[in-house]
């Protein structure tokens, strides 16, 4: 047996996928029967670290300890047998099926010499439902229940596994106050009863509220780890982002003073943008960070189209955008580079010169036939002018790699001479060398007087090429800070949602 | 004339196709296909004397003339990434919507032949297209709706018989030759470089290559996709009541027992000639050479004897192999330019 109480220590994990080096010789230690919260950055490497701990992801390298034994899963199911079971942000449940059902889903259901025993099963479901005070019959479908109680029954089922180390990855994150309150009382009755767990959360508030140790993970390290007594939120957050401030870097601001070309006010999408207001100015880079989950990317679907917004207004050039008219919108001078390039960005199975001219024409008569030659001929100068690298105007964009589909993607909507380009996750997926290329086609937008919001969750990529960065939280924009008074730290900080 | 005028339209729906298609660095999935086709007519040539013939021939084309326009329609909505189970019960409707142009409301033959297609596009597209495209209800569960309910009206409007007619225009259509080229098949060349031209020389056909390749990245870039597919079902039910007009023409009547299985074979013929479920790749190129396919193996296994059910099991045979190469061949090569092979390195440089 352990001693001095420690349920679980997982010691200098390393971890690779592909190129990027996501862990690099964390280490963890949870007591028993302790609340242990698990914070960083986006890509801190707390995600891989969970998900090594519930056996999705093989470590390259590291020892995880867990009651005494050395372990290493092979797949998420020996984690469960051992008993370790994971509640994720997106829950895992068969919405069709009843609770009951759920919560026992798979070989966990009462057996009889012939079949199921589903009186049985029935009865250890309620029990377990007992337990943890939940409300709703076992026999309601899970599709009915609201997102808290949902979540409810995914615990359900860890218990039912007998669990005795919960992970919980961002529980809260589809969670309203009330619910998040009854979540966490429900994780303090657990803890009495000797369930350890250990809580991601990127709300600050909901840490201290919750943990009774942290620990603090940086670019997949362990920055340390002690009691959450001897915290508070500015001091997690500098060990969080490092206390070497990032310095401003690239050209100088000259947006700013500029009349505003787009303007949204009061702007809300249910459940994912509360009454937004910003302003772009020709010229002006305008960054939006935030946590995944914080409605940036829902906000900029809203003002291009893509998504219909509740309420708000949306102004170009001082005339209202009508709500939901994507084709109204390119004409007008927006353009929208999305973030799921792969899904939304281009048609891969098209040429590089039937997706360059896709927006340009969107507005030609639909019977006439397309210049060829012509779009040829531009293409490949477009090709040329950012960069993209491909055979042939002709070749399919499924041929060519990340950054230049990007590319693509980004010279499409400059040939549409854009008043505002909006871009969510501009670099996603894409190697360093194209981040810089996509970088220096951001900067000549800029200089040509395009308005650009961008929103990322890598912050310096924000800091590099916006002028002003406004902060969401929960769907709310919460701060607009400058590039002079930006840091990683105070960005962090109201993307926490502290004051 | 010569025998050398008279297989004509198979060249030309051949040569120039070839090439350009080629070039055009999409849909020449169909290149094994018309392979097979070729070996398939000399094979046919050697073994059966009475094959390679004037008269068989313009028998076999034809005979897979109202196969060829249920195709080319069908091909327009499968690249936008769907499908229209209606079309045999539409072919069968037209029919009868052309009676009753013709006979009860007097319309002459050839008004009325443009009015049904014009109906039919109609039908096609404000009922498949509107649900499909505007209201966005899953394109097999409208369509197996549609097939029932046009079926259900056919019978209706005919009270389960067959209604004879008598138009010198339609008995053209059907049996008379011009340059010793039977009419249908003119019609079947027309049809053919119409959709060919639409679908590979305008925007619109973009947009249908676009909807059908990724939707979501369509409408991003502004392409009209409601549009798009309304129009992809109008085309198809247009087509399907060209073909109930021609089918009207061969029987000088309209039957309201209807081509149930048509669309399956038209689904075989689209699939041969490389146009994908799902969408985005392929072309009417490809599906007339599937047609061909089809309307060679099936004519020249009949001539050969074999009994029907003996070439039921050889042609459904054929066509899961062929598009089982297919598919294999796509694994393979992502892009069907065929040059991509060796350029790709060059592009990882």
């Amino acid at each position: 047996m352990a001693s001095d109480g420690v349920l679980l220590s997982a010691i200098g994990m390393h971890k690779h996928f592909g190129g990027v080096h996501a862990l690099r010789g964390a280490d963890l230690e949870v007591r028993r029967a302790e609340v242990h919260s698990l914070v960083g950055a986006n890509g801190s490497g707390k995600s891989t670290l969970l998900n090594i701990l519930s056996g999705q992801v093989a470590p390259d390298g590291g020892t995880i300890t867990f009651d005494g034994a050395p372990i290493s899963f092979r797949d998420p199911t020996r984690a469960l047998a051992a008993g370790i079971a994971t509640v994720t942000q997106e829950t895992t449940l068969v919405p069709e099926l009843s609770v009951a059902e759920n919560i026992l889903l798979g070989p966990r259901k009462v057996r009889r010499w012939f079949g199921i025993d589903w009186k049985a099963s029935r009865r250890r479901a309620i029990e377990i439902q007992q337990m943890l005070g939940a409300e709703f019959s076992v026999d309601d479908p899970v599709s009915s229940l609201p997102p808290d109680q949902q979540q409810l029954v995914e615990i359900a089922r860890a218990l039912s596994m007998n669990a005795r180390l919960l992970l919980l990855d961002e529980p809260t994150s589809s969670l309203t106050e009330a619910e998040v309150e009854s979540l966490f009382a429900l994780v303090r009755s657990l803890k009495r009863r000797g369930l350890t767990t250990i809580f991601v959360s990127h709300r600050l508030s909901e840490l201290f509220a919750l943990a009774d140790r942290v620990t603090i993970l940086r670019d997949g390290r362990t920055v340390e780890a002690g009691e959450i007594g001897s915290y508070d939120a500015d001091r997690i957050i500098e060990r969080m982002v490092g206390a070497a401030p990032v310095p401003p870097a690239g050209s100088a601001a000259d947006g700013a003073g500029a009349a505003p070309v787009l303007r949204v006010r009061g702007l809300s999408v249910p459940g994912h943008v509360h009454d937004a207001t910003l302003s772009v100015g020709a010229g002006e880079a305008v960054g939006i960070a935030g946590l995944t989950g914080s409605g940036r990317a829902e906000l900029l679907d809203a003002i291009f189209g893509t998504r219909r917004p509740s309420a708000g207004e949306i102004e170009l050039d001082s005339a209202l955008l009508r709500h939901g008219r994507v084709s109204e919108a390119i004409e007008r001078g927006l353009a929208y580079v999305p973030g799921d390039r792969k899904n939304v960005g281009l048609v891969l199975k098209m040429t590089v010169a039937e997706n360059l001219m896709m927006a340009t024409t969107s507005r030609s008569m639909r019977l006439r036939t397309p210049p060829r030659a012509r779009e040829r001929a531009e293409a490949r100068a477009l090709a040329e002018e950012f960069g993209i690298v491909a055979a042939s105007p002709d070749v399919a964009c499924s041929t060519l790699s990340g950054g230049n589909q990007q590319k693509v993607v980004i010279a499409k909507w400059m040939q549409c001479r854009p008043r505002i380009l909006l871009m969510d996750e501009p670099t996603r997926g894409v190697d360093v060398g194209a981040k810089r290329e996509i970088y220096r086609l951001l900067g000549d937008a800029k200089a040509r007087g395009v308005g650009i919001l961008v929103s990322s969750s890598e912050t310096e990529e924000l800091l590099l090429v916006c002028d002003r960065i406004l902060v969401m939280f929960r769907g709310r924009i919460v701060a607009s800070i400058d590039r002079e008074h930006a840091t990683e730290a105070n960005l962090a900080h109201y993307a926490m949602g502290q004051q | 004339m010569t025998a050398a005028t008279d297989v004509e339209p198979a060249p030309p729906a051949r040569k120039p196709l070839v090439g350009r298609l080629w070039s055009w660095s999409s849909g020449n999935q169909f290149v094994g296909v018309l392979a097979l086709l070729i070996c398939l007519v000399i094979a046919f040539s050697i073994v059966e004397p009475r094959f390679f013939t004037v008269a068989n021939i313009r028998v076999m084309l034809t005979g897979v003339a109202i196969l060829w326009m249920v195709s080319l329609g069908l091909t327009v909505v499968m690249l936008t990434g769907g499908f229209d189970l209606s079309l045999g019960s539409m072919l069968s409707l037209s029919g009868f919507i052309f009676i009753g142009f013709y006979l009860h409301l007097g319309i002459p033959a050839l008004l009325a032949v443009i009015l049904t297609v014009i109906a039919g596009a109609l039908i096609g597209g404000l009922v498949n297209g509107f649900l499909i495209g505007r209201v966005g209800m899953p394109f097999l569960v409208v369509t197996i709706g549609t097939l029932s309910l046009y079926q259900g009206v056919t019978y209706l409007v005919s009270n389960g018989q067959t209604t004879s007619l008598t138009s010198s225009l339609l008995d053209a259509i059907g049996f008379n030759t011009a340059l010793g080229i039977p009419i249908t098949v003119w019609i079947m060349i027309a049809t053919f470089f119409v959709s060919l031209f639409v679908l590979r020389m305008t925007y619109f056909g973009r947009d249908v290559y676009a909807t059908g390749g990724n939707p979501a990245a369509a409408r991003l870039a502004g392409v009209n996709v409601t549009r798009t597919l309304i129009a992809a079902y109008a085309i198809a039910g247009g087509m399907a009541a060209l073909a109930g007009v021609l089918q009207d023409a061969f029987i000088s009547a309209a039957s309201p027992a209807g081509s149930g299985t048509i669309i399956f074979d038209a689904t075989a013929a689209v699939l041969l000639g490389g146009t994908v479920l799902g969408g985005g790749i392929g072309g009417v190129g490809g599906t007339v050479v599937g047609v061909l396919f089809l309307g060679v193996l099936q004519n020249g296994l009949s001539l050969a004897g074999l009994a029907a059910a003996w070439q039921q099991v050889i042609s459904g045979a054929i066509v899961i192999l062929a598009v089982l190469g297919q598919q294999l061949q796509r694994g393979r090569r992502p892009t069907f330019d065929p040059g991509a092979l060796f350029r790709r390195r060059r592009d990882r440089a």
